[in-house]
């Protein structure tokens, strides 16, 4: 048997490899980098015996054992070259427990002719700047019918003629069409159109039609559904809960880009950075969106800093492989393997997108978009916005003018000595904990029926008045009150003792939840010691919070008031330590939303759902206003009787205006009455806003974030810091440009740059011949395929950067090309020695897409509802999701299907049959399969069911009594072509039997017609219609109709 | 030649392609030149398996939420004895929290309230809540010693079905298929069954999926309808006599297109819808669990009447490892008992506990247990300390990644054994420590595969179920 296989290959080895010299990308590289580099190559930390193979200036020097791996000419004499071919298994590479097997005769041949020849190294060529091609000249003895339309025919018709292949000839007209048809629309021909192009003489036909079908709407929806793949685009959030969420405005802005044409550099910049352009449009931020389509996490109890990880790992790995082609994730926890890209290097890009003010989990308990957002109104919302906020800028001035004119009225007031007595007005709640009721609670001094309640494990002890109250840090003392909104003035205060200088503790709340609900309501927590007060819509991106600046003492009775004037600005929020307004800094000043709803709409005292509670922290007369209240009361509430004593004596300056301020909240109606407009003003902008729809995007934090190497891809093993960069093995990162994502972009759509261009001219290649020049799309490494045209690679980047990164020219110029345009079925021998068409000797041949084939019956059917955009639709198959949901009424079951609801968890069964990705990370390819699960969806969903019957309708009224037109209009619709005499009969038959059946069986025939939910024509006879509905959805089960040919 | 069901297949068979090619390119070279489209073969990728199996097929009873190893099988006396103390931070040492209890202020030590005793010859611990695994005792291997690096169900359940804790690697039963093949023509090798109207941890279709392998290696659920297969079974109205007309039909087109256009992929589609035909009675037929006796319902228990329940899916693994299906995937859900412990967990054990042991007793019967497989376990353990408030006679146990158990049974595995143990406090591994890359390894060893090399080439890298680890547990072999 051994020695059969020896023959065998050392017969390959001759005819086919020894003919030429041996070149190092295409026949060298390929064997080191599978076989070596992963112990011998770029990742330092795994690397064997200090020996690196993917150098040469290294390879080349003596080692230990005083041979060096390669000696240029003499393979015997290099070590490489002996550990290959040696018999032991102690000593032959690669060792036995690598378990790559040995290296074959072919391949110990190549190295040992390379080293013979002088063992030169050249550049992987994915990393080569593209360069013009050396265009070859076009074989003279192809058949007639065969000549180059364009350079890409040049290259391939070469790369044929050295094999002694020819191309086909171009396709049959009502083929091309077709294949042309799916390609630039994702849809086919109507009728008329295959009869006009078939019956159409004129030279230019099919490129008058290419530049039609390029500028059909239709075109911008079938690119679309590739990019929403790479893109990840889905309508739900993904991982454990994937609850949905409202993304597709962005997949509607990814339609309109390709229909507009943007340039491609534009189009990748803007998704990369289009918040960071000059006085970005709504449009390019819109696009930004792009980064945060990743799968997240809201499952209780996750690690909010692991996902937060996650998110910027998946934004780098997407860009890696969207952009570069380039397995970046290989390089989170070390050096690659095989490319030239180190961990380093890696959390150098993962610096580009980690600063945006984002929580690593979404709330679980409200609908929040997850920060930072923008915000999707319309114009006349837009308009609204704007005059709201005038009209609030309005209200909030006049107080002040007012308070200005009333200056010598106060002091008037003021000298006459008033005595201030009673009660400071507006208090909703005053805790005094004392002693539990009969009912175990604690009792208010003021308001009716407003006891909290605590579990007995919360214990009265010795308070600063009286009993006060010793909290476990894991039971809340739960009140009735304080469910405030943001625009609403509010004050609490209360005495507090803390045992240690806490990290972190929640002291009282208003919200459901810290993680689980993105803290939304308002809290008091103390963080490393300091006090920190924060309304919050969204933590941490909208939200507002201030923190004092010393911490509190440990082990001693502090008075703390905190309030919020109701302007949802950090200027509005106070911190008070014994009566003395605390410096503070601003943490957050970014509150968009109301701070109301998500449950939990009291305040609670102590504890909070999966935070950290107030673990023996002592609590006592704790207390609520409805009001902001001045400075003078807040020293009152500290030390009452200050307030009294106070005008007794003359007031200087500051004093003056805290007495300014207190008269006006107290005794001036005028001022009370501007207070209350404001806060109408202010509660109406707040409407607006929380009526606002948002959608994810980005948005840079003023201050960068620190990004770190994280050991072995850990979130919690920091290493050194690190900043933006890019890896030196690729293009320089222009010295002009910021080091931020806009940077990136630049650097990335630099037409110097060698990989953008590549990967994307390849991916379209694919999209359009089923495979790519570069099979592995994802993966232009070293470890990729090494494509059998590079150079047809080279030459279509090189145009695509000249053109202005033009994606239509690009798309034009490859379906003008003979090599698209060829038929797709080659020779016997061709077909079985190239099936997957890697030398282009035959047109495309694949499955067609999920999408296409399901709108295919659709247009075929005129079901299809031509609409576009808007929010996803609900197929007939969403109950048969693995995540069912019910099915849609009306034209959400006729619309094109990249518009179908995308739940990552459980997508569309039906075109998840038909391989469409979940989408729950970045995928460059699909697969294509065909399995008999297919037959299923075709033969028996309800979809193709309901086409097949209203295609009968309609082709019964069209030619009523004829089956033969009925045949063949049906057949164009769905083929794209007529039967042809022996497939007429066959049909005929077919419909014969069927009609013969529903005869007899009457009542299923009216079962059938019935499945969908357009209802039948009644004019129309039941058992004919039932017997065509069988037939035509038997030629949608046919070959043609769901492969492109 | 009968074709196997996932058979995408090219005229030309293996051995002339071997021919062409030259086989040094090897098996994964094959699969590349052959194309995703025609890629498989009815002998898997592999060819055949590297050395004689000990087991032809798995049934895992994949049990979602982690049951509580304190409480089924890892019998701690100490912590009875010390219920209510806190946790040593000796103990602990360290080791993270999830977010549920990491803030908890107080973490005391929750003793079982539930008897444990000693099984069959083999003297197998078990607790009070397991009386009819405790009958199958001395066919069980226990391993107390399972320990993950997930502290959450997502991530927990997607490295225990794939060997890695982010979605988007293929499962086992996907990387099987992609290996082996399959063993019946009718049926997919690869079925999954999930426990109906079950709350908890949800489950994600990705936990059966292919990964970067060809997706018609995922996992075909049979769900508890009559359409056991999505659009399985004929529209109202169109009965298998005038399907099979169209079929004969459609055949005849197809036949007549291949001899104008001689490609193979239009016998492949001829052959799919031959397939497909075949399927609509050999799935139906094996599903149909009316055709069991009585004292077989009786054994799996009542619920087996009911389709969808985990009696049903026990019984109908069996009948599905009868006809040659090769990895049999079993889900129950709601193990996830972080509060209302006892009570819940006694709820799950009634459902569960019945028809596993049946399941174990039914394929010995039959002679088949000791070629098959049965795994019972979940994602992780649950922590020995109480999570949220300890009352009298009511407690809940966080995630706990450290040490869990679980049990394996036939297939080549030493029966009536225990592997490993943990601490006295039931917090960590103390002997023998089983990874969950190890559990992998065992298992495809045992199925005749060496798990370093059963490889995929994809994104520049050969990736395997068990990543870069993973070594077989020589304790637990027969």
């Amino acid at each position: 048997m051994r020695a059969g296989w020896f023959v065998v290959l050392s017969m390959i080895a001759t005819c086919s490899v020894a003919a030429e010299p041996v070149q190092f990308n295409r026949d060298v590289r390929p064997i080191l980098s599978d076989k070596c580099f992963a112990c011998h190559g770029p990742d330092s930390a795994n690397r064997a015996a200090d020996l690196r193979l993917d150098v040469r200036e290294i390879a080349l020097k003596p080692a230990s054992s005083d041979i060096a791996a390669i000696v240029p000419g003499q393979p015997e004499g290099s070590l490489l070259f002996q550990r290959i071919t040696a018999e032991s298994d102690d000593e032959v590479m690669p060792p036995p427990h690598a378990k790559l097997g040995r290296l074959t005769a072919t391949e110990i041949d190549v190295l040992r002719r390379w080293i013979a020849a002088g063992a030169e190294y050249q550049p992987h060529w994915a990393f080569l700047p593209v360069e013009p091609v050396a265009l070859p000249a076009v074989p003279t003895d192809f058949p007639t019918g065969i000549a180059a339309h364009n350079e890409i025919d040049h290259i391939v018709f070469a790369g044929l003629r050295d094999r002694s292949l020819s191309p086909q000839l171009i396709a049959e007209r009502h083929t091309l069409i077709r294949r042309l048809f799916f390609d630039l629309t994702g849809l086919p021909p109507s009728p008329a159109e295959i009869t006009a192009f078939v019956a159409d003489n004129d030279p230019q036909a099919y490129e008058n039609l290419v530049d039609r079908l390029l500028k059909s709407p239709h075109y911008g929806e079938r690119m679309a559904a590739d990019w929403l793949d790479v893109a990840r685009y889905a309508d739900s959030y993904g991982f454990q809960v994937d609850r949905e969420r409202d993304m597709w405005p962005y997949r509607d802005w990814v339609i309109h880009a390709f229909n507009q044409n943007l340039p491609w550099d534009q189009f990748v910049t803007w998704q990369l950075a289009g918040d960071l352009l000059p006085q970005p449009t709504n449009e390019q931020r819109l696009a930004t969106a792009f980064n945060r389509l990743h799968q997240q996490e809201a499952e209780g109890g996750s690690v909010e800093e692991e996902y937060r990880v996650n998110y910027v790992n998946d934004r780098v790995v997407t860009f890696g492989t969207a952009f570069l082609g380039l397995t970046l994730e290989c390089c989170r926890c070390h050096d690659h393997k095989f490319d030239p890209i180190t961990q380093r290097e890696y959390y150098q890009f993962f610096a580009f997108f980690d600063d945006i003010d984002e929580a690593g989990l979404y709330s679980f308990f409200t609908s929040s978009a997850p920060t930072p957002t923008m915000w999707l109104l319309n114009e006349q919302q837009k308009k609204q916005q704007a005059e709201a906020i005038a009209k609030c800028k309005a209200a909030e001035a006049v107080p002040f003018g007012y308070a200005q004119s009333r200056e010598a009225a106060i002091d008037d007031w003021l000298a006459s000595r008033p005595v201030i007595e009673g009660p400071i007005p507006g208090e909703v709640l005053h805790l005094p904990f004392e002693e539990r009721n009969a009912e175990g609670k604690f009792p208010s001094l003021v308001g009716e029926n407003l006891a909290a309640t605590s579990p007995g494990e919360n214990t009265l002890t010795a308070g600063k008045i009286g009993e006060g109250l010793l909290l476990t840090g894991d039971h809340a003392v739960t009140t009735t009150v304080g469910n405030f909104h943001r625009y609403e003035p509010f004050t609490v205060s209360l005495w507090l003792q803390t045992p240690d200088m806490k990290d972190r503790a929640v002291i009282f709340h208003r919200s459901r939840a810290w993680t689980d609900a993105a803290s939304r309501g308002y809290e008091l927590l103390l963080i490393d010691g300091r006090l920190q007060w924060s309304l919050i819509h969204f933590w941490p991106g909208d939200a507002v919070s201030i923190q004092s600046q010393s911490p509190l003492p440990t082990r001693e009775w502090v008075h703390v008031t905190v309030s919020s004037d109701g302007s949802g600005r950090a200027s509005g929020l106070r911190i008070f330590i014994n009566g003395q307004l605390a410096e503070t800094n601003i943490i957050r000043d970014h509150l968009q939303k109301d701070i109301t709803g998500g449950g939990g709409d009291s305040i609670a005292i102590g504890e909070r759902f999966r935070d950290r509670g107030f673990k023996g922290g002592l609590v006592d007369e704790f207390r609520v206003w409805n009001r902001a209240l001045t400075d003078l009361e807040i020293a009152e509430v500290y030390a009452p009787g200050s307030l009294a004593q106070a005008t007794t004596t003359d007031l200087t300056g500051d004093q003056q205006s805290r007495w300014q301020q207190f008269y006006l909240a107290r005794f001036d109606e005028t001022y009370a009455k501007l207070q209350a407009d404001l806060l109408a003003e202010r509660k109406a902008l707040s409407e607006l806003a929380d009526s606002a729809r948002e959608i994810m995007v980005m948005e840079e934090l003023a201050e960068p974030k620190t990004a770190y190497i994280l050991k072995r891809g850990e979130y919690n093993l920091r290493g050194d810091p690190v900043t933006p960069g890019t890896p030196a093995s690729l293009l320089a990162f222009p010295a002009n440009q910021p080091r931020n994502r806009l940077g990136l972009a630049r650097w990335l759509t630099n037409p110097q740059h060698p990989l953008l261009a590549r990967v994307t001219v390849n991916r379209v290649w694919q999209s359009l011949f089923g495979r790519g020049l570069v099979k592995t799309a994802e993966d232009f490494g070293s470890q990729s395929e090494r494509p059998e045209y590079p150079e047809l690679i080279d030459w279509l980047a090189g145009r695509f950067i000249a053109s202005g990164w033009d994606m239509k020219d690009l798309i034009k110029t490859i379906v003008m090309s003979h090599t698209y345009q060829q038929r797709s079925l080659g020779s016997a021998t061709v077909m079985a020695d190239d099936p997957e068409n890697l030398w282009l000797a035959r047109g495309p041949r694949f499955r067609l897409p999920a999408e296409m084939i399901r709108d295919n019956a659709l247009i075929a059917s005129g079901l299809l509802v031509d609409k576009f955009g808007g929010p996803p639709v609900r197929t007939y198959d969403m109950p048969e999701s693995f995540k069912p949901s019910n099915a849609g009424t009306g034209e959400q079951l006729y619309r094109r299907s990249l518009y179908t609801f995308w739940r990552r968890t459980g997508p569309a069964p039906m075109l998840e049959v038909f391989d469409v990705p979940k989408r729950q990370v970045c995928t460059a390819r699909r697969d294509i399969t065909n399995t008999p699960l297919h037959a299923f969806v075709l033969l028996n969903g309800p979809q193709f069911i309901e086409a097949a019957r209203v295609l009968a309708e309609t082709l019964s009224k069209e030619h009523a009594g004829d089956p033969a037109a009925m045949l063949s209009a049906g057949s164009i619709r769905l083929i794209g072509r007529e039967p042809d005499a022996s497939e007429l009969a066959i049909l005929q038959r077919m419909y014969d039997r069927q009609l013969a059946w529903y005869r007899e069986h009457s009542t299923d025939a009216a079962a059938l017609v019935k499945i969908g939910e357009k209802p039948i024509d009644p004019a129309l006879p039941v058992i004919e219609i039932a017997a065509w509905t069988n037939v035509i959805n038997a030629l949608m089960n046919h070959d043609e109709c769901v492969v492109k040919r | 030649m009968p074709q196997k069901f996932s058979e995408l297949g090219s005229t030309l068979n293996r051995r002339e392609w071997l021919n062409r090619i030259g086989g040094g390119l090897g098996g994964i070279a094959l699969a590349e030149l052959l194309g995703r489209e025609t890629a498989t073969q009815a002998a898997g990728i592999l060819g055949g398996t590297h050395f004689a199996p000990k087991a032809k097929r798995v049934i895992y009873l994949f049990q979602s939420g982690a049951p509580s190893q304190l409480d089924l099988y890892d019998r701690k006396p100490l912590l009875v004895e010390k219920h209510g103390q806190q946790l040593p931070d000796s103990v602990r040492g360290g080791q993270r929290l999830t977010g549920m209890s990491a803030n908890q202020s107080s973490i005391p030590l929750a003793g079982s309230p539930f008897q444990f005793a000693q099984h069959g010859q083999s003297g197998q611990w078990l607790s009070e809540l397991l009386p009819e695994a405790a009958k199958v005792a001395d066919e069980l291997c226990v391993i107390r010693s399972m320990y993950t690096e997930s502290i959450n169900h997502g991530p927990g359940v997607t490295f225990m079905q794939s060997g890695s804790q982010i979605p988007g690697r293929p499962s086992i039963g996907a990387w099987l298929d992609y290996g082996l093949g399959s063993d019946n023509q009718n049926l997919p090798s690869f079925v999954v069954l999930i426990t109906k109207n079950k709350g908890g941890q949800p489950l994600m279709s990705h936990l059966w999926g292919s990964g970067f392998l060809a997706s018609q290696h995922q996992g075909v659920r049979f769900r508890p309808s009559a359409d056991p297969i999505l659009y399985l079974n004929n529209p109202a109205g169109v009965s298998p006599e005038n399907r099979r007309a169209v079929l004969d039909g459609l055949r005849e087109l197809h036949e007549h297109q291949f001899a104008g256009t001689p490609d193979a992929e239009i016998n492949n589609r001829i052959a799919n819808y031959e397939m497909a035909f075949a399927m609509q009675s050999s799935v139906p037929e094996v599903t149909d669990l009316a055709q069991e006796p009585q004292h077989i319902f009786d054994l799996y228990g009542s619920d087996a009447k009911d389709p969808g329940t985990f009696a049903a899916n026990c019984l109908l693994a069996r009948r599905l490892a009868e006809r040659g299906v090769k990895f049999i995937q079993l889900y129950h859900q709601d193990w996830d008992h972080h509060g209302g412990l006892p009570g819940a967990i006694t709820n799950e054990c009634r459902q569960t506990d019945k028809p596993a042991a049946a399941l174990i007793a039914d394929l010995k019967q039959r002679g088949m247990l000791d070629e098959t497989l049965v795994i019972w376990g979940g994602e992780f353990g649950r922590t020995n300390y109480c999570q949220g408030l300890m009352t009298a006679n009511n407690f809940g146990r966080d995630h706990h990644p450290r040490c869990f158990s679980i049990w394996m049974a036939g297939g080549g595995i030493k029966p009536g054994t225990s592997y490993g143990e943990t601490c006295e406090y039931g917090y960590n591994i103390v002997k023998d420590p089983v990874h969950i890359h190890d559990l992998h390894a065992t298992m495809l060893h045992l199925l005749g595969i060496d798990h370093e090399r059963l490889t995929y080439k994809f994104q520049g890298r050969r990736y395997r179920l068990t990543d870069v680890h993973g070594h077989v547990v020589d304790g637990i072999l027969a």
